[in-house]
């Protein structure tokens, strides 16, 4: 096997190959310029494209892949400089070449995709009419007609749903998944002859990303497109490479195809980036029990709508129906978990749990008492007792105010204590959630995201809570800063007897904390269960779609082709007669059109949504 | 089209509850302010019973919801009363009869004062504003496109420069600059059009440093969206960037300063600057009437210009949420 590996690297890898490459890198050097001198980003970079592969590129974040991607169309910016080596394409050395003519091939015969498609295009002109523009600035000999119709064309291409239609509209109007669809048909309209694709799938959720996967792989074929695909994940780089080459603070450290490196990795480095891989199946930890204590949080058919104005209509309204009578229990020190992809309500629920806003129907209890009637004094003592952590470590902080104060604050609104109480309790605090003392009197700029988001939790801790909800907390974090804020909860749940509800779309988080899990799906429930029941023999083939999605480099119980869903999940504003994920779902049947399928409660106290019967989805093809 | 029906319904009936509000207040200050109309309308040398007499007649003395009903009626059919000073051939009668020979037919009507005096103050807002999109585009965009370079230190003079200079200054050294000096151009009064450009390059001086800061602040961040960088990555020049979604997208916040403060500081200046000129326009007119007490011109005068600044936002919002479909009306 070994044997075979080595050639196909070789044919990739050795410019003395019979095949001319797409794109040789030799060399390629760049430094940052900052007040303090000149810092490496990539030293002595040698790579080299084949045409008709897919090289994949993985390092952790600050390893220069990104900076690596962008030498490669020549579109550096100060402070950061290319201090030696070459890029050559078609032989000609891009680095050398005049502006104009770099730009002549930029777009045209190679073409750049990042991680941010929202934001990519103008907001303000459709994203058919922009597609266009580019089209018709890279081939200026194509007819406006016949522009527009290849536009059409390969939008259709991608699967994006009424290409003629969505041709027209915004990019506000795209979901993320399908403004990346876009960006790729911007990419791929030129028939480039080369396409960096930079960390494409990072913002998408994991369904999304594995269409995007599989539709890359099909059009790399269709084009005839050589692909760099660029990444932090190993679970997704592995889905699609051929060959890898395996990016350190810089440096290439390895260089294997795909099967080789996962096989038989060989640099120390390459064997930590597999080995921090998240574990869903493969792990030998035992899931946290769920808890038969006092139910602390008792959730009762919670809806909540919102109604926006249609600008197709006079004086109409659209409802968009976010949360559709949700129910569940959590019990004293349980960790619960709430998984789903964007758009599925998750956000909506916790702002409805931390009473943030009131439901439109249906009951929130904690411990006993209705939250949505509370008001004035009662609802301020009741917050006292549940806290809600969000995402973004940076926007929650005040700039101005020193990190002891931010800590302070809640003691100081709820009036607890005189002044000495109160810093030593934010000083107990802070040691406890593992800041240093000093940084009491120190505004909070210069704190990593892992520091910002343990001022948070200080922030709500100090308070001393008995529930807190943890809306994406971690997500913003690396897998390392996860682990030690996850350790962090762990401990302070043994000590203070704390429940949390985690609220992610982290399917191995969930897996690794969780003791009973949620997934929800266009406002709803759609299967409750708890964990080992829930990873290993869900009940509803929305949990398995999402499970067989999840990058990994382990056997999984699903396989990814029997449950890929086809697009995405349906405008909460139209939610679709009958039951709502049956228009993605592989197994829908004739009844599955009409009714909406009620929560099954079945006798090991996990529910699901599904007129099919647990024991009728595949088998799973892994054993507990 | 929908969409455009609804939002001129909307906002046209919530725009004339603002401009009756707005009515009400000026019509009820004018009158519980110190000083008798009717004391103006007749002069100091009528009688205490010739006035009372004129006032009832008149229904001066009528509860005010009353006379307010009565002047909505009017305004309804475009009449905004009659002015109590000036003649119907021009030059002030007031005080200068006695309660008998007081005529309200031989005053002027106030919408024949205001419709002979707004082409001129139009006239000069026109010519002001592009006196100040002249100035104010070039230097802006230049600002916005270079920022950090010649250009934007540029704006950031003229602007600065410009908003430290007090208009009635700025008016008082043109005349002698450009009139009195040199003769190049008329200055006080009307009787053609060049009269009408010295005032405008005050107003423009005025107008043009919010503009310049403006725009140059809006073409400079939409430089550094993530969108501008993208395009010229997806094989898009930066001329193109620039001519087609830079300045689109730049636009939207200047429609919006334009409703919101440009028109208000316009109205203003135009009062100043009619005045210094003896300019004959709607500023000149509610000056006078100021002076005069004459409440019917001032009342007229205030509605309109309410009317005006609710219409104006009104267009310009609309302009804003088709230029950008996102927002919200």
């Amino acid at each position: 096997m070994s044997a075979s590996l080595a050639t196909k690297t070789a044919s990739a890898n050795n410019p003395q190959a019979s095949v001319a490459p797409v794109m040789e890198v030799r060399g390629l050097s760049v430094v940052v310029s900052t007040a303090a001198g000149e810092r490496s980003i990539l030293s002595d970079i040698d790579l080299t494209v084949a045409p008709r592969s897919v090289l994949g590129i993985i390092g952790e974040s600050g390893s220069g892949k990104t900076v690596l991607s962008r030498a490669m169309v020549n579109w550096l910016k100060p402070p950061l400089a290319i201090t030696r080596g070459s890029v050559r394409y078609d032989g000609r050395d891009l680095l050398t070449l005049p502006a104009a003519t770099m730009a002549g091939l930029r777009g045209r015969e190679i073409a750049y995709i990042g991680a941010n498609p929202t934001s990519a295009l103008d907001p303000t002109v459709p994203v058919g009419h922009q597609i266009l523009e580019k089209l018709r600035a890279v081939a200026p000999e194509l007819s406006p007609q016949a522009a527009r119709q290849r536009v059409i064309d390969t939008l259709d291409a991608v699967r994006i749903p009424s290409p003629k239609q969505r041709f027209d509209e915004y990019p506000f109007q795209f979901s993320g998944g399908m403004m990346q669809r876009a960006m790729i048909v911007d990419a791929l309209v030129s028939n480039p002859k080369l396409l960096i694709a930079d960390n494409i799938t990072q913002p998408l959720d994991v369904t999304v990303a594995a269409q995007i996967l599989r539709l890359l792989r099909d059009l790399q074929k269709d084009f005839d497109t050589s692909i760099v695909f660029v990444s932090s994940s190993l679970g997704i780089v592995s889905e699609i490479a051929d060959d890898m080459i395996v990016l350190d603070r810089g440096h290439i450290v390895e260089r294997q195809s795909v099967t080789g490196l996962l096989a038989t990795p060989e640099h120390v480095y390459t064997k930590e980036l597999i080995a921090k891989v998240p574990k869903i199946w493969a792990t030998a930890e035992a899931p946290p029990e769920p808890s038969s204590d006092t139910v602390v949080l008792d959730v009762r058919d919670v809806d909540k709508t919102y109604r926006v104005r249609d600008r197709k209509a006079i004086f109409a309204e659209r409802q968009v129906r976010a949360v559709r009578g949700v129910s569940f229990t959590v019990r004293r020190g349980e960790n619960f978990g709430i998984i789903g992809e964007s758009g599925c309500g998750k956000s909506t629920l916790s702002r409805l749990l931390s009473c943030l806003e009131q439901p439109d129907a249906g009951e929130i209890q904690f411990e006993g008492r209705d939250i949505a009637t509370l008001k004035g004094r009662d609802l301020l003592g009741l917050r006292r007792r549940f806290q809600l952590l969000l995402q973004d470590p940076y926007n929650a902080i005040a700039a101005h105010a020193s990190i002891g104060r931010t800590i302070a604050e809640p003691l100081l609104i709820h009036g607890l204590g005189n002044r000495r109480e109160i810093e030593q309790k934010v000083k107990d605090v802070m040691a406890e959630v593992g800041l240093a003392p000093t940084l009491y009197n120190q505004l909070p700029i210069g704190l990593s995201a892992g520091q910002r988001q343990r001022v948070n939790i200080a922030r709500a801790l100090v308070l001393e809570p008995e529930l807190l909800i943890l809306d994406e907390t971690l997500s913003s974090l690396d897998q390392v800063e996860q682990a030690k804020l996850l350790d962090l909860f762990e401990t302070l749940q043994v000590k203070r007897g704390i429940t949390y509800v985690y609220i992610s779309h982290d399917l191995a988080m969930v897996r690794r904390v969780c003791a009973r899990i949620a997934v929800m799906y266009l406002g709803r429930i759609v299967e409750l269960a708890d964990n080992d029941t829930m990873y290993w023999r869900s009940a509803h083939p929305y949990t398995r779609a999402l499970l067989s999605a999840v990058p990994t480099v382990e056997a999984k119980p699903y396989r990814t082709g029997t449950y890929l869903l086809e697009g995405e999940p349906p405008d909460p504003i139209d939610i679709p007669p009958g039951c709502s994920f049956r228009t993605r779902c592989p197994f829908a049947f004739d009844r599955c059109a009409t009714d909406d399928p009620s929560q099954t409660i079945y006798a090991d106290g996990n529910a699901s949504a599904c007129h099919l019967p647990r024991n009728s989805l595949p088998a799973p093809e892994l054993a507990h | 089209m929908a969409f455009a029906i609804e939002f001129f319904l909307r906002r046209i009936s919530q725009g004339v509850v603002i401009v009756i509000l707005v009515a009400f207040v000026i019509f009820t200050l004018l009158r519980i302010v110190p000083g008798d109309p009717i004391r103006i309308i007749l002069g100091p040398m009528a009688s205490a019973t010739a006035l009372e007499e004129k006032a009832t007649e008149l229904g001066l003395r009528d509860p005010i919801y009353v006379q307010f009903g009565r002047f909505m009626g009017q305004v309804t059919t475009g009449d905004f009363g009659r002015s109590f000073i000036r003649g119907a051939q021009g030059g002030s009668a007031g005080g200068s009869q006695d309660a008998v020979g007081y005529n309200p037919e031989s005053r002027a009507s106030v919408s024949a004062l205001i419709a002979n005096a707004l082409p001129y103050s139009l006239q000069l807002a026109a010519l002001g504003i592009a006196f100040a999109f002249l100035v104010a585009i070039p230097i802006g965009l230049g600002a916005g496109l270079r920022a950090g370079k010649w250009p934007d230190r540029l704006g950031l003079y003229v602007s600065s420069l410009f908003v430290s200079l007090p208009n009635i200054w700025v008016g008082v050294v043109l005349i002698f600059l450009l009139s009195a000096k040199t003769g190049w151009l008329p200055a006080i009064g009307y009787q053609g059009f060049a009269y009408t450009i010295i005032p405008a390059m005050v107003l423009a001086i005025e107008l043009s440093p919010v503009m310049i800061r403006a725009i140059s602040v809006s073409v400079a961040a939409n430089l550094g969206e993530v969108y501008f960088d993208v395009g010229l990555v997806r094989g898009l020049s930066r001329r193109t960037m620039v001519a087609k979604h830079v300045l689109r997208n730049a636009a939207v916040p200047l429609l919006n300063l334009f409703g919101a403060q440009m028109i208000g500081m316009l109205l203003g200046g135009l009062f100043v600057v009619e005045y210094i000129f003896s300019y004959p326009g709607i500023g000149m007119l509610t000056i006078n009437a100021v002076f005069q007490r004459d409440f019917p011109i001032i009342q007229a005068v205030a509605i309109l210009a309410s009317a005006a600044l609710v219409a104006i936002n009104m267009l310009v919002d609309f302009a804003s949420t088709t230029i950008d479909r996102r927002l919200k009306f």
